[in-house]
């Protein structure tokens, strides 16, 4: 059996007992592009497949159609859905669970053992036997680390290249003159479209702090002050939370090493706290969650 | 519209002559323009509305809450929600803002004489309602009989209260209020402007309504009065979206093919009942 | 046919760039932008279809409208007007067909003209660029252009053997053309290679399909950011707001508070688009959003001001970045079986 019949399988069990109301997982779209598919009845489970152009995260779908627990009047559609997870999806899971954006029982994690996705992934007809994206040639980890049905087996690690790594030895080396000009190039060509924020699972916030109709941190202008402060600003905000999918950098029209950035970051938290994001549903150290009973 | 001034995005400078509260988060702003009223606003219409800009927040549309016939103040009610509805909440008299308008379509009012009106008014919604309130009793003979619905959450919500006896003075005019909750001294109906509107159980017959309020209420009470008989083209309202605008460039305020801001505010609702998107 | 050599283009060009501000294709970061370049020498003449089209030459992604000084009581406003003449270079026919329909919005007959939008299409020409051949995702012969398209620009360029097939389209671009050497050739440029077309139901077959479940549908995978609407052509959604001048402006008066009432680039399909003050939102499902911006540019747009939303650019296509494609929406609205809405029923 083939990954893709397993999941259709598996989806039409869940969907089928009614388990769940929604399967999220990825179609064949148009001009040979795979894209996130959400199946509600048993008849359409064909539509799912599994393949090397599987990248995006559909975890990001999540907070927004799952009905908070916390929240009475929560606007989600779904009460309960089951979602297909790559290693590194699933870690955002973990990330969402500790900051109680849903409860663990309202997911089915379809999790599937991942060889890694291709370069192009996303675009019209990609090479399904191409070269790796860079987040996929430096990840150990086959196996997602929260699941309830696993798909496939995961394929051993053999070579293991850091690109990414490569870039942030440069910039680590560079002054921090150097390095702020780095930045600023890359932001100046930034069109404030906030794909990469919109596509991103760890950013959920009803409403963006740059996104304010009372300017209060940031203005609207699409300008070089402003994009300075969006891109660093999210960064911060992602810092411990953010799981390395690389959607951001993938989605983005006039590519900003965003990926990069989030890097930087991570690799500070871990070396810091020796705190790895989504390994657990364990919060970011460098978050400060508040009980509600403080004075 | 008039299209004296070359550059429609270019607020006029005005001078806040009043201000004063009206209720609860809601202020009456009256404003004169510093270079005079100018022939744009002589021609204000009910129905239309203006932008007031809070230099250094921005500009947000208000219906124009007077008319040119009363004198040269334009007046607005505004209710404290947003940005720019705080920054103004924070002026004073004798502080700057910026006037663009008039806008937008008005209420047929000529279409209206020689019939019966039913205005019905919920909340700060009554406000784009005065100016028609105000052209029907300065004209009152050219109009039949005029029933006011009168309606907010709260009396303390309720706009316009030392205009009721006037109102109620007035020939062939009759005036009713209604509150969701009343406070103490309230001896006025209770309930929702829907239930006073079944109360008062008014005949379709050469009768047209006009609705004003929040969308919500706009819907059951539109629902009502064809309920009892009135035809969609009986049946006027007055809509309104986040704008930026107001000229028919920015895109925002559709309603389908319809621009609120330019072939509206105002619409009948044989119109409302083409459109394929909800106004709600 | 008039040709132009490669050299002469870019003698012309140059010139061009010492006597006004010259917009061309460029390389930059992987993609290519038009930007303005100092000479021939850094633009990219080896290139499909830039990231963004030329809109951003008329309708810029952030506009300053006025500035504003308040010093206690007293406010001064004044008017900030573009001044540069500016040429753009390598237009192709759709990014031209999209000025034409935002000039329906901005200088048109139905709404009061746009002085900021209108003084920037006084002050800037237009040298065309014909495709020879339709890209992956273009449809443009499907919304009534085609890619050699000629009747936008002022000056148009076709590639052919020894340089350009040139043909002036009006006295500015007949102005361009002054002092240099064309040579006389017979024949005229090979006809560019078409992709099949695609159905576009016309403007008013829409409204039957408002109701129907393909849009929540459709809305479901779409995660709400504006690419879609930042590459189109045509799209022309703002916001307006008041925000200090940027930084590093001068300020005169120390006494004297410095603020601009800027315009920027907004989209229909943003969350909070509709949003209004107390939080209602009258759009807020994806779906709802989608919907709203394919009608406009199909049905509403058209009846509003005259011309399609739509130049079948297919950058759209290329950007989303979950496969959201307009092509696809074209063909499922054809096929749609109309929805009947029951009749409304009055006492």
């Amino acid at each position: 059996m083939t990954l893709s019949t397993e999941i259709r399988e598996k989806a039409r069990e869940l969907l089928a007992s009614g388990q769940v109301r929604t399967v999220i997982g990825y179609e064949e779209g148009l001009r040979g592009r795979t894209r996130p598919a959400f199946v509600t009845d048993v008849d359409d489970v064909e539509r799912l497949v599994w393949n090397r152009a599987c990248t995006h995260n559909l975890t990001t779908y999540l907070p927004g159609r799952l009905r908070p627990p916390h929240q009475s009047n929560g606007a989600g559609p779904d009460e309960r859905v089951a979602i297909v997870a790559k290693p590194c999806d699933s870690r955002a899971i973990n990330v969402h669970l500790a900051e109680q954006r849903y409860t663990r029982d309202q997911l089915h994690i379809i999790g599937v053992a991942c060889a890694g996705i291709v370069e192009g992934a996303g675009e019209s007809r990609p090479e399904k036997d191409g070269p790796l994206q860079a987040r996929c040639q430096a990840c150990t980890e086959r196996t997602p680390v929260i699941y309830d049905t696993l798909i496939g087996e995961a394929p051993p690690v053999t070579e293991v290249a850091d690109p990414v790594g490569e870039k942030m030895a440069e910039l680590e080396a560079m002054t921090p003159a150097g390095r702020m000009e780095f930045w600023l190039g890359h932001f100046d060509r930034c069109l404030r479209c906030y794909a990469c924020r919109q596509v991103c699972p760890a950013c959920n916030c009803p409403t963006c702090l740059y996104e304010r109709d009372d300017s209060l941190w940031t203005g609207m202008a699409i300008r070089l002050q402003e994009k300075r402060a969006f891109h660093l600003g999210r960064a911060y905000h992602l810092a411990g939370r953010c799981i390395g999918c690389d959607e951001c950098e993938r989605v983005c029209p006039v590519n900003i090493p965003i990926s990069l950035l989030n890097r930087c970051l991570s690799a500070e938290l871990e070396r810091s706290y020796g705190f790895r994001a989504g390994e657990a549903p364990v919060p970011s150290p460098v978050t400060t969650m508040l009980s509600g009973e403080e004075g | 519209m008039n299209r004296a001034r070359a550059n429609r995005m270019m607020p006029q400078l005005a001078r806040l002559v009043t201000v004063r509260d009206m209720a609860p988060e809601i202020k009456m702003f009256g404003v004169e323009l510093l270079n005079g009223n100018g022939a744009e606003f002589a021609g204000t219409r009910p129905g239309q509305f203006a932008f007031i800009s809070a230099f250094g927040t921005g500009e947000a549309p208000f219906g124009i809450a007077s008319t040119p016939g009363r004198g040269p103040v334009l007046e607005f009610a505004v209710q404290r929600l947003g940005a720019v509805t705080t920054a103004l909440h924070e002026l004073g008299e004798g502080n700057m803002v910026g006037i663009r308008g008039p806008l937008g379509n008005c209420f047929p009012m000529k279409a209206f004489e020689e019939k019966d009106l039913l205005v019905l008014g919920g909340g700060v919604g009554g406000a784009p309602l005065r100016p028609v309130l105000h052209t029907i009793l300065d004209n009152r003979a050219d109009y039949g009989h005029l029933t006011i619905l009168w309606a907010a959450r709260h009396p303390s919500l309720l706009l316009y209260r030392e205009e009721y006896d006037d109102w109620r003075s007035a020939a062939s005019t009759e005036l009713h209020l209604t509150v969701d909750e009343p406070d103490q001294d309230w001896d006025g109906d209770v309930g929702l402007i829907t239930e006073l509107l079944q109360k008062i159980d008014p005949s379709p017959r050469n009768t047209v309504a006009i609705t004003c309020g929040p969308p919500v209420m706009i819907y059951y009470v539109d629902r009502l009065l064809a309920e009892m008989g009135f035809a969609p083209d009986q049946r006027y309202v007055t809509l309104e979206a986040r704008m930026h605008c107001g000229l028919g460039q920015c895109g925002r305020c559709n309603l389908g093919e319809k621009l609120i801001c330019v072939d509206g505010p105002v619409f009948s609702m044989a119109e409302v009942e083409q459109m394929r998107e909800s106004y709600l | 046919m008039k040709i132009i050599s490669q050299g002469a283009l870019t003698e012309l060009l140059d010139q061009v760039a010492r006597e006004k501000r010259l917009i061309a294709p460029v390389e930059e970061a992987g993609t290519i932008r038009y930007r303005p370049v100092g000479g021939s020498g850094e633009i990219a003449f080896d290139f499909a279809r830039p990231l963004l089209s030329i809109k951003e030459a008329f309708f810029p992604p952030t506009e300053t409208l006025l500035t504003i000084a308040r010093n206690g009581g007293q406010v001064t406003l004044q008017e900030v007007m573009p001044e540069e003449e500016q040429v753009i270079f390598g237009v192709r026919p759709c990014d031209a067909r999209g000025v034409k329909a935002l000039d329906a919005v901005f200088s048109g007959e139905r709404v009061p003209p746009d002085p900021y939008y209108g003084r920037r299409r006084q002050q800037t020409t237009l040298i065309g660029l014909a495709c020879r051949e339709m890209g992956e995702t273009c449809f443009c012969t499907s919304v009534g252009g085609a890619p050699d398209e000629a009747g936008n620009v002022d000056l148009m360029l076709t590639e052919v053997e020894d340089g350009y097939a040139v043909e002036a389209i009006t006295s500015r671009g007949e102005s361009l053309l002054q002092g240099m050497t064309l040579t006389d050739v017979t024949g005229a440029p090979s006809p560019p290679r078409l992709n099949d077309p695609v159905p576009v139901p016309a403007a008013g077959a829409w409204a039957e399909q408002f109701e129907d479940a393909f849009w929540a549908a459709l809305g479901e995978r779409c995660l709400s950011c504006r690419l879609c609407a930042y590459v189109c052509p045509t799209c022309r959604c703002f916001d307006v707001r008041d925000e200090p001048l940027p930084a590093g402006q001068t300020q005169p008066d120390p006494q004297t508070q410095y603020l601009e009432r800027v315009r920027c680039w907004d989209s229909c399909t943003g969350a909070n688009y509709r949003r209004v003050a107390g939080g209602h939102n009258p759009r807020a499902e994806e779906g709802e959003r989608l919907r709203n911006r394919f009608f406009c540019k199909f049905d509403f747009y058209p009846q509003q001001y005259g011309p399609l939303a739509c130049t079948g650019c297919g950058r759209c296509i290329d950007v989303c970045p979950v496969n959201v494609d307009v092509t696809e929406v074209l063909a499922a609205v054809a096929a749609m079986v109309p929805v009947k809405i029951p009749e409304e029923v009055s006492a």
